[in-house]
């Protein structure tokens, strides 16, 4: 998909934390683009048994769906959703 | 006690006795392992998908949780259709498969693929053992995670060497019950209270959650309309005078119109598909709607629900029982107007009174409704004939209709009545599928001869792919492509070739007696059912159309008609 064809998308920071396990990063980021995200930035830090993951994603969807599917993963221990949405001009 | 004799410990630990599969190179410790081991049944299907649809259809008919079995490579994704069938429809279901061993992981040895990468996206949760001493960990987990909350495939990968290394962890023990949740329901009473013409919608979630029996008392005592979604057949009960049946693409006129007038939605274990809700736009326009499910991402995630409540849905359904106990709802002339529509829009297919005139779906359906037993479970596959059973056959109990719903499978019905056999030996299984859907699983044949189950098959035949062609004709001016099966095999011949007697029959008046001659057959049976390639499934409603705009065959007769006109 060609972002210039798109003027304005959401834009949204989670943080999520969840078990260090073989196909952590996999399952989150499948989870985010089939429900309809891209992830622009993305920052991860392992934490004892844990990984820190610090996300920018860009999408139309409602983000509390992405969230609540982030959720249900097994292994995601807690997902926060940054202050807000912040709606960008991509083609500026 | 190896990694292989651990899983084996696992199962009798958790009462698993029945387990599908099929053997290979990675998996074959565990293999070796159930020579020695009588406490579990091991069912050897003819393929990998039918292992998987066949625990699909155990867990199913029984409650329990569905296993299977195979090897690294082909025979992981060959489960993959099943397990992806399981995991839209919510199944319990454990999937073990073998790896290679874990030093040619990543190295494209034989047979490696994968398998954790690969199925991602369908299962619940997954697991890629490095580590013997975890097994009896993951084991536990994964037994539990499949049957609690929203119910789904969990799956094991196994390397090779770590099925033979020690372990040295003890197993874990069963653990105990959920804690009982006590929801608040003030104002979903109040909701229902204040409503004028409310209505039930129920789904799949009913039989998930075990809630049978509390949801048909509650249907029952609150008397409320009732519609179903096509994993909800059976919730209300067949003789509930409420019970609009079906709604959705292929639903009754009768239950979409209630859907369309009521005044509050109360929606319990469905998730609001779009071949149940049509546009979204158009659906139950004028109701407020009350959500109650075990997956919190249900709620609100395609129509935002006014009142939300999550929990289990024992618990809920009691508790508003109770509630409304007391003082039952006033909804008189609702109650009236539904039943009206019901007599006038419901799914009352007649018998057809000709003797020598062709057999339509619906006419045999109904027949073979009349004729089964009461807990007779039908699977049926995926096509013009799954809507015929969905329409026409009256379920008193969920658990009796086995059908794809999700994933919409074409094959699972062959192997999904397999597994509900195993899942009772003596009850009354259907397999009711199509020429199309009967193919795709037909080595499985071999499977109901070597087990000698008395399964029960109906291949509805017209000699095309119905559904397909149906869509064609209505939907793409009548181009039809790639759906002729008119060199389909003698079906009769190929079920003797399994050493399955056969029957075929093609008159109305050959309906009632090959029905009765495969029930009383002591064994496997096939019927052939030649129907019109031509029939068609009615009412429809266009893929993201509304519901309220339903077509149905006075409408293609008319437009035939203007078109000759034109």
């Amino acid at each position: 998909m060609n972002p210039q064809s798109q003027p304005s998308t959401p834009s949204y920071t989670i943080n999520c934390r969840m078990t260090h396990e073989a196909a952590a990063l996999e399952r989150l980021c499948q989870v985010v683009r089939i429900r309809g995200f891209r992830i622009a930035t993305m920052a991860v830090e392992t934490a004892d048994e844990h990984l820190n993951i610090a996300l920018t994603l860009e999408g139309t969807r409602p983000i509390a769906m992405l969230q609540s599917q982030l959720e249900k993963l097994h292994t995601v221990a807690e997902v926060v959703l940054g202050s807000g949405s912040v709606a960008r001009s991509r083609s500026a | 006690m190896n990694g292989a004799q651990h899983i084996l410990e696992a199962f009798h630990r958790h009462d698993i006795s029945t387990v599908f599969g099929y053997p290979g190179g990675c998996i074959m410790p565990l293999y070796d392992a159930l020579v020695d081991d009588v406490g579990v049944e091991h069912v050897l299907c003819r393929h990998e998908q039918g292992c998987a649809l066949a625990a699909d259809g155990y867990a199913r008919a029984s409650g329990r949780l569905g296993v299977c079995i195979a090897t690294s490579g082909p025979g992981a994704t060959n489960l993959i259709t099943g397990v992806a069938n399981a995991h839209r429809d919510s199944i319990p279901m454990l999937v073990i498969t073998g790896q290679v061993p874990s030093g040619l992981i990543g190295t494209d040895a034989f047979q490696e693929t994968d398998v954790l990468g690969m199925t991602l996206g369908i299962v619940k949760h997954s697991y890629l053992v490095d580590d013997a001493d975890a097994l009896p960990a993951i084991m536990h987990e994964a037994i539990e995670l499949a049957q609690s909350g929203r119910p789904g495939p969990v799956w094991i990968d196994i390397p090779k060497d770590l099925l033979l290394t020690d372990v040295t962890e003890a197993p874990f023990a069963q653990s105990t019950q959920q804690a009982t949740s006590n929801p608040d329901l003030t104002e979903a009473l109040a909701m229902l209270r204040a409503a004028r013409k409310p209505l039930l919608y129920s789904g799949g979630g009913i039989s998930l959650a075990h809630a049978e029996d509390s949801f048909r008392t509650f249907a029952e005592s609150s008397a409320m309309p009732a519609v179903v979604t096509l994993k909800g057949i059976g919730n209300p009960g067949k003789h509930n005078p409420y019970n609009l049946g079906m709604l959705g693409m292929h639903g009754s006129r009768a239950a979409n119109k209630a859907v369309d007038e009521c005044d509050l939605l109360l929606v319990i274990g469905a998730r609001l598909d779009d071949r149940a809700t049509g546009k979204l736009d158009g659906f139950a326009p004028n109701a407020k709607m009350i959500h109650i499910d075990a997956d919190a991402a249900e709620i609100n995630k395609l129509r935002p629900a006014d009142l939300a409540i999550r929990g289990d849905l024992n618990d809920i359904l009691t508790a508003l029982t109770t509630a409304l106990q007391d003082r039952p709802l006033a909804i008189g002339d609702w109650q009236k107007q539904c039943r009206t529509w019901y007599t006038t829009a419901g799914f009352h297919a007649a018998d057809n009174e000709e003797a020598l005139a062709p057999i339509t779906g619906p006419a045999f359906i109904r027949q073979l409704s009349r004729v089964a037993p009461d807990d007779t479970v039908i699977a049926c596959d995926v096509g013009q004939h799954q809507m015929w059973v969905a329409q026409h056959y009256e379920f008193d109990h969920p658990r009796h209709h086995l059908t794809s719903g999700g994933l919409g499978t074409m094959g699972f019905g062959l192997p999904a009545a397999i597994g509900a056999q195993f899942a009772d030996r003596n009850s009354t299984v259907i397999n009711v599928t199509g020429d199309g859907s009967f193919m795709m699983n037909a080595q499985e044949l071999a499977t109901i001869r070597r087990y000698n189950l008395p399964v029960k098959l109906v291949v509805m035949d017209n000699q095309c792919l119905g559904m397909v062609r149906q869509q064609q004709e209505l939907f793409y001016n009548n181009r039809e492509s790639q759906i002729n099966l008119d060199d389909n095999p003698d079906f009769v011949a190929m079920a003797r070739a399994f050493d399955i007697p056969a029957l075929h029959i093609e008159r109305t008046d050959q309906i009632r007696r090959g029905i009765e001659t495969i029930l009383a057959y002591n064994g496997p049976m096939l019927l052939h059912v030649a129907i019109s390639r031509e029939e068609n499934v009615w009412p429809i409603v266009k893929p993201g159309a509304s519901n309220t705009d339903m077509i149905d065959e006075t409408a293609r007769t008319a437009k035939a008609s203007k078109e000759q006109v034109a």
